[in-house]
């Protein structure tokens, strides 16, 4: 690895980015240039961000507040816990742990650091880990791995039975740190009662096996409050989504992101909720104009991601969406089956507060809905899977075209893709296959990504 | 040694297969080590275990898969467009892992395009990725729902009685077969490690009830051998599925034994016994559940190299080869463990990554197998037999 990337703690690092960066956009000018050009790799990222207002702004914050979570953790006699970006974090933040989500900490060090995290992938590979696993968690995890990040007390995943290379990734990082593990396990169905029945007692489990790593119990009243938080969070969440079905869309491209990242990472946290209100109060004020979220305000087509988005340095995915007039519907990572959102069809889940024991049932069934561990749980054609959910997205939200963007190291999707991507085109949807790695630009430049979509776009008459 | 071991574990189709079928019998092929057999062998049917060997190419494979897919259920599928299973009445669907799980939506789309290759009965099994009381309740459940589709679909009616034969059946198959591992890690062993997995495979292949006296004249065969394999680097096999004697042939042919393994299709797959008393899906579920020398039931590292420990032991190993198949992350991942904690230990180990089936890429395994073995110290090479 080299010397420049050892040089600081990964976590800290980040922390101190995203904090100057959000500080930043409270000065003059002057010294918003000035600070920008101490952290050039992320001004591009910046402007951008920060050009969206209050949403930019709180989601620079949240970070802040969350990456200094992290590096503080343990001064403050905190756990961290490893975890993945498909759990819910709220049970962590409700029991005082810190949640270390893999996922997003790679994409922030992509988004924010010259050369991404590929140094930190290859130190997985040097330590023993196979080149062909999935480069979301391979990022930040080489930081970890290698020492250059508070160490985690513990993993506690849920992708059992829902993604192995992601699974496995934790499972090699609790076998290589000599950290404890837990995997909440996933059947492969999700509504039937033996589901439900399966998914409560794992999920029961799960919070034993925190009480034994934090020595704590879990306090009834914390978790509501972490809840009711989610609550809000939520309504706030199906509101955006039923504004991003109107035609032209007035939530900007960005706001997908902003709304993933820190609902995987803050859940029930109020940095979540501030941000997500003011996403919401922003898209108010473009649908009352009529007018798309888009810079141009022009609206030429509209795009379903089926799964993830794609995150090389300085958010090209977004910026290329913004400037060819592509609104964004929405990815996997924005479908969180609450009951009340428009998609669930009576199948989302309900939070409910009453007792404890309410609390954790609603709890399991939440988790057992969050983005890949409900669709691709099962035969991809199976009731409540991923070619149900992307037919119903299709029409719900006037679908113009699919993406699908992703990782050479899903395996779970890359084996069902050809048969999705050949249903939705007979369904009349085009579908644009990314063959690249939208975590790591060393497998297909964004450039030449950025290539194959304009022609996608031109060859299907789409713009 | 008797010729249908090797017929057996080489071809796709055999001998006994096709006297099994001409009296009108039933075959059920499915894809992981975690299907219980028995409730197959106790419906009178034949359990299969599926193989992509003899696959010359995965143009049908890469049809329906994407590119970055295990080759293995690749070919299995592409075996499977050429019709090559058409003998087959059923198939079992697992999640073994994200590759093989989407066997069964691959298979079912080429079905549209190769009409007649899906066979009548068609299940998925969900079986859990850890083993506690509830994950054990789930798969006696699945265990159950399987036992009933067999019997509606085929319009039997699987006894207790019968079920109890077939528990009986297979853990003898597993005794004669711990039997076997003894043999092959034997001091100055008379069977070599092709022979030995070829013994093995077969018994994928054919009904435990044909299977297991074949089993037993070998095995009375090989202990009156004279031991004809001394001086030679004594090598135990890890890693993913290992379901033909390519690649032992290769690690053979310079100049190794492969005196033990744990590789799936191999010694792993029966260690393990199903309670023969008072039979119930609970306990078959136990025996199947807490089988977890497979990494697709995370979280337990430390068993699995218990396992390579005692086998290296019993064996006195020289060496390890640990393999995957490109793409399998789950182990190759682990194997990259594995190599830190053996050579921690003194233990010479490598890691190969390769593809599945027809050694496409042999020469390259070839050169890097001979010079591990070459590395190996000589601290413990045996004395030739006398």
């Amino acid at each position: 690895m080299r010397k420049e990337y050892t040089e600081y703690p990964f976590d800290w690092a980040l922390h101190s980015l995203f904090s100057n960066a959000a500080k930043a956009i409270n000065g003059t000018p002057k010294e918003y240039d000035r600070i920008m050009s101490r952290i050039g790799d992320m001004k591009d990222l910046a402007d951008f961000v920060f050009g969206h207002g209050d949403p930019g702004a709180l989601f620079m914050k949240g970070f802040s507040q969350y990456t200094e979570a992290i590096t503080t953790a343990h001064a403050k006699g905190r756990k961290l816990a490893f975890t993945t970006f498909c759990q819910s974090p709220a049970i962590f933040w409700a029991m005082d742990i810190v949640p270390i989500v893999l996922e997003p900490m790679t994409v922030l060090g992509n988004l924010v650091r010259k050369g991404g995290t590929a140094e930190f992938m290859d130190f997985c590979v040097e330590a023993g880990f196979t080149e062909t696993s999935c480069s979301s968690q391979r990022g930040a995890l080489g930081a970890y791995l290698k020492g250059l990040a508070e160490k985690p007390d513990f993993v506690a995943i849920d992708t059992g039975g829902i993604c192995d290379t992601n699974a496995n990734s934790f499972t090699f990082a609790a076998s290589y740190l000599d950290i404890p593990f837990y995997q909440i396990n996933y059947p492969p169905t999700l509504t039937d009662q033996r589901a439900a029945d399966y998914h409560r007692a794992d999920y029961r489990n799960f919070i034993k096996f925190l009480e034994e790593q934090t020595g704590n119990k879990l306090d009834e009243d914390k978790l509501r409050a972490v809840m009711q938080e989610i609550e809000v969070q939520d309504d706030l969440i199906c509101e955006i989504q039923e504004l991003q079905r109107l035609r032209p869309n007035p939530v900007p491209v960005i706001f997908n992101l902003f709304i993933y990242a820190l609902r995987f990472t803050m859940a029930g946290m109020e940095p979540c909720t501030t941000m997500l209100r003011a996403c919401l109060e922003a898209a108010k004020k473009n649908a009352a104009k009529g007018v798309s979220g888009l810079s141009s305000q022009d609206e030429k087509t509209r795009a379903l991601f089926v799964y993830i988005d794609h995150y090389a340095t300085n958010i090209p995915l977004w910026t290329f969406m913004d400037e060819m007039g592509i609104a964004h519907l929405g990815c996997i990572l924005t479908k969180y089956y609450q009951d009340k959102v428009f998609y669930s069809n009576g199948d989302g889940y309900h939070l409910d507060t009453a007792d404890l024991d309410s609390m954790i049932d609603t709890l399991a069934e939440q988790n057992s809905r969050l983005p890949m561990v409900k669709q691709i749980r099962g035969p991809y054609d199976a009731p409540d899977m991923w070619l149900e959910e992307a037919m119903y997205l299709k029409d719900s939200m006037n679908a113009d075209f699919a993406v699908y963007s992703g990782t050479p190291g899903c395996r779970n999707t890359w084996g069902m893709l050809k048969l999705l991507a050949k249903k939705l085109e007979d369904a009349g949807l085009p579908t644009l296959v990314i063959n690249a790695d939208a975590f790591d630009e060393r497998v297909e430049s964004w450039e030449a990504t950025r290539h194959r979509f304009e022609e996608f776009l031109e060859l299907r008459r789409l713009i | 040694m008797n010729p249908i071991f090797e017929e057996a574990a080489d071809h796709v189709d055999n001998q006994v297969i096709r006297e099994w079928k001409a009296q009108g019998k039933k075959v059920i092929g499915h894809t992981c080590s975690h299907v219980p057999e028995e409730i197959i062998s106790a419906a009178g049917m034949m359990p299969y275990r599926l193989r992509g060997i003899e696959s010359e190419s995965t143009s049908i494979g890469d049809t329906y898969f994407g590119p970055f897919i295990c080759s293995c259920p690749k070919a299995i599928l592409q075996k499977a467009g050429e019709g090559a299973f058409n003998f087959l009445d059923g198939a079992v669907m697992v999640q073994s892992c994200d590759s093989m799980r989407r066997l069964d939506e691959c298979w079912r789309a080429a079905n549209d395009d190769y009409p007649g290759i899906l066979p009548g009965f068609w299940h998925y099994l969900g079986v859990p990725h850890k083993a506690v009381d509830y994950s054990l309740k789930w798969f006696s459940e699945e265990i159950e729902m399987f036992k009933k589709h067999i019997e509606e679909h085929f319009n039997v009616t699987i006894t207790e009685e019968n079920l109890r034969k077939s528990i009986t059946l297979y853990n003898e198959t597993r005794d004669l077969l711990k039997e076997l591992d003894e043999v092959r890690g034997m001091e100055n062993t008379p069977v070599s490690g092709q022979e030995a997995m070829n013994i093995i495979l077969a018994g994928t292949a054919m009904p435990k009830e044909v299977y297991n006296p074949l089993l037993r004249e070998a095995l009375d065969e090989l202990k009156a051998r004279p031991a004809h394999h001394g001086g030679k680097k004594r090598i135990l096999l890890g890693g993913s599925v290992v379901d033909d004697q390519s690649l032992i042939s290769v690690i053979e042919a310079e100049g190794a034994v492969v005196v033990a393994d744990t590789v799936c299709f191999g010694s792993r797959s029966f260690e393990g016994m199903v309670p023969e008393d008072s039979p119930t899906m609970l306990t078959i579920a136990g025996r199947y559940l807490h089988h977890q020398f497979c990494p697709r039931m995370f979280g337990h590292y430390k068993d699995r190299m218990a396992l390579i420990k005692q086998k290296m032991e019993l064996a006195k190993v020289d060496g390890v080869i640990l393999q995957n198949i490109r793409f399998c992350d789950l182990h190759g991942s682990e194997n990259g463990l594995f190599e830190a904690e053996l050579e921690s230990m003194g233990v010479p180990a490598i890691r190969l990554e390769r593809e599945y089936g027809a050694m496409a890429d042999e020469g390259r395994l070839r050169m890097r197998i001979g010079a591990f073995l070459e590395s190996i110290p000589e601290r413990r090479t045996e004395k030739p037999a006398a």
